[in-house]
């Protein structure tokens, strides 16, 4: 046969299929019924506040983007059953950033040049927010992170560089480190101690802000091992086996959403619990990864050693607001809302708080009012935003996860451990 | 680092080997024999875990039912599409194969998220599975060893079949010059159907391997496409034994890697594809 197989085309024609394959999470649906339900007059420059909101909604990250919509959608609705923002609708529309910067800057000049979004809010990866950041500036609209952690968005980009047009409402990798090293550091039989990490920026500083601050309270432990393993990893043998050869007992795990539960699973399968004491999985607080190890906490896979935290937890803070969230939540979904779902709401919340107050939709205007604003929030009822570096702040618990039957499944419910968050935030002006 | 650690990740890189090579075969074999480069054969792998999962998680069949069930499910899809879409279109360039599969990956990937919805999916370890061996002083999957060991059964099933069959015989007939084994009266479509088919259900077999130690999503058919790929290119498209050596090649590589150099891990893969490509363009074995 005459068929030549030339390998160099054929690769770089399937590559060009990928990437457009990646082009295919344009802005899509919509939500909010475009009308505020008391027919008040709208009273802004606009007749509706749009907002455009992105997440990773494809692939092993899905979950994050939907719950980042359910967010969204319950905060909208609420909020134009409730008359709008000074009488005006809000409309929002979804788009999958597929955790690509590239993607996630299209997104938002779309939002902005073709929907005429006056907020972008959502994000889940580091790399977007912070490819997004510049962005958000030139196009002179404000963008509010419900997810992405790197400290480096409010302390680098907002503090230091003067960039005015970012906020983020959910607690940063403060949590997923600083508050962890203040609970671990008190375990002194922990001493060797390894990670495998998501291979970007979120993983990354995570770790390193980790070993800092836990080195400033011992200075018997050792850091002995890492992996590194990027988005789309779907084999973690090698990693477990890599860490594994240097015989640690604690192991500070960031992969995230379906990559933390196939981890999870294979460290389970090659006796990683037999030899650890403590695995943290930093995001695994998230009700995705809660649903995925339900079956294995119940039969204890993990002997007990599994501890995990969020940007929120569905079991915290006690209070009747949290309360009424979770359980309209349920109602409306038929899921249990996740950390990103509770950080967008509150997103929603804010803007409408801050235009409300502001009277316009003017940028320099609402980020005036955003500066400094106290929210009560399902993630606290003393949730407000720092002036200074533009971060949400709240606290969210550490603790062990467990099987539990009022939720009926795994929950980070037990060995909690709260801080104020001065006690574990970082403060401007951030010199270490 | 001491040479019990060095085998024992020679181990996990034959675990990542053996996945891989599930893939990799029928992507090469249909190749070989078709001429067709089904760039949905990914998402062949990934129906195969969705099925895999809804008939042990779901319908609670047995493990070791659901397994040959899935296999045998996507093996018969495989035979429809190359009935009904691939059989027209043998004659165009590869460009026109590209395009056309690629539709199929869009297809199947949004076929899945309304079938079983967004959020990932894994069932639970079957219970005879799920236990830990001590290899080297160290825990080792049993799962894990399951999953060698299919690998390698494929690989010798896949030689005893074209090597030692008359079947077989007719297949490389057919894979070496088409029109001649057809004027011999070689059934060559419906020889390619079976081909196709079996290609599928490698696949499908791969991907229900894997359910129990990796969640599925609607994406994992675009990522192991392209990692099975790169092993087809090493080995040399087309050629069977080629995609073992390659996979074997990329497990070990992406193992070591990750113990040895942790910067360039993913980049050693491509390295070594490049290589390939600048001496030996061909593949490692060439001819199919």
């Amino acid at each position: 046969m005459d068929r030549s197989p030339r390998p160099l085309l054929v690769l770089m024609v399937l590559m060009l299929l990928v990437a457009a394959c990646g082009q295919d999470g344009a802005p899509g649906g919509e939500a909010g019924d475009g009308q505020a339900a008391d027919g008040e007059e709208c009273q802004l420059e606009d007749d509706e506040v749009r907002v455009g909101v992105q997440g990773s909604m494809s692939g092993a990250h899905a979950d994050y983007g939907a719950q980042i919509e359910m967010g969204a959608t319950m905060a909208a609705e609420e909020i134009n059953a409730d008359g709008g923002v000074l009488g005006c609708p809000i409309e929002l529309e979804f788009a999958d950033t597929e955790l690509d910067p590239e993607v996630g800057t299209t997104n938002a000049r779309r939002f902005v040049n073709e929907f005429g979004a006056h907020f972008v809010v959502g994000v889940d990866s580091s790399g977007v927010a912070l490819a997004l950041a510049p962005v958000m500036e030139e196009l002179d609209r404000i963008f509010i992170a419900t997810h992405a952690a790197t400290e480096k968005l409010t302390e680098v980009a907002v503090f230091e560089e003067g960039n005015e047009s970012v906020f983020r409402v959910s607690v940063p990798v403060y949590q997923d480190a600083i508050a962890a090293a203040l609970v671990f550091k008190d375990m002194p039989e922990l001493t060797r101690f390894a990670t495998i990490g998501a291979d970007y920026e979120y993983g990354r500083t995570a770790w390193a802000m980790f070993k800092e601050t836990l080195s400033q309270h011992r200075d018997d432990v050792e850091f002995v091992a890492e992996a590194w393993a990027p988005f789309l990893t779907n084999d973690f043998n090698p990693h477990i086996s890599t860490v594994m050869a240097e015989d640690p007992d604690f192991l500070f795990v960031t992969p995230w959403a379906g990559e933390a539960v196939t981890l999870l699973r294979q460290a389970q399968g090659a006796g990683v619990f037999d030899s650890i004491d403590v695995w943290w999985q930093a995001m695994g607080g998230s009700v995705d990864v809660l649903e995925g190890v339900t079956e294995s906490v119940q039969a204890d896979a993990y002997q007990g050693k599994l501890w995990a935290t969020g940007r929120y937890l569905f079991n915290y803070p006690d209070t009747e607001r949290n309360q009424r969230f979770v359980q309209t939540f349920r109602e409306r979904f038929d899921r249990l809302p996740n950390y990103s779902a509770a950080t967008t709401y509150t997103a929603i919340q804010a803007i409408r708080a801050a235009v409300a107050e502001a009277g316009s939709l003017e940028t320099d205007a609402v980020i005036a009012e955003l500066e400094g604003l106290q929210l009560p929030s399902p993630l606290g009822d003393e949730f407000h935003i720092r002036a200074e570096d533009h971060q949400g702040v709240y606290s969210v618990p550490v603790g062990r996860v467990v099987y539990d039957e009022e939720f009926g499944m795994a929950c980070v419910c037990t060995d909690l451990t709260v801080f104020e968050p001065e006690e574990y935030y970082r403060q401007p002006p951030f010199e270490s | 680092m001491d040479a019990a650690t060095l085998l024992y990740q020679g181990l996990v890189g034959l675990n990542v080997a053996m996945s891989l090579w599930l893939v990799a075969a029928g992507l090469t074999f249909a190749f070989g024999v078709l001429g067709i480069l089904n760039f949905a054969h990914g998402s062949l792998y990934m129906l195969g875990a969705y099925l895999g999962f809804t008939f042990y998680g779901s319908l609670d069949l047995d493990f070791w039912l659901a397994l040959p069930l899935a296999a045998v499910t996507v093996g018969l899809l495989g035979v429809l599409l190359e009935r009904f879409f691939f059989r027209p279109i043998y004659h165009l360039d590869e460009a026109y194969h590209l395009i056309l599969t690629f539709g199929f990956v869009l297809i199947l990937a949004d076929a899945v998220r309304i079938g079983w919805g967004g959020v990932f999916l894994i069932p639970p370890l079957p219970s005879g599975l799920a236990g830990t061996v001590r290899i080297l002083g160290r825990g080792f999957s049993v799962y894990n060893l399951f999953v060698i060991a299919a690998g390698l059964a494929v690989a010798v099933a896949l030689w005893l079949l074209l090597d030692r069959t008359w079947w077989g015989r007719k297949v490389r007939a057919t894979a070496s010059d088409r029109e001649m084994a057809s004027t011999l009266g070689i059934d060559t479509h419906r020889l390619f159907s079976v081909v196709f088919g079996l290609a599928a259900a490698i696949a499908g077999l791969g991907g229900a391997l894997s359910i129990p130690v990796q969640v599925v999503t609607p994406g994992v058919g675009t990522a192991i496409i392209i990692e099975a790929f790169i092993i087809t290119v090493i080995g040399g498209l087309g050629n069977l034994s080629g995609a073992f050596v390659g996979a074997l090649i990329v497990g070990l590589a992406t193992a070591y890697g990750i113990l040895f150099f942790p910067a360039i891990e993913l980049f050693l893969v491509y390295l070594i594809m490049a290589l390939v490509l600048l001496f030996r363009p061909q593949g490692l074995f060439s001819g199919r």
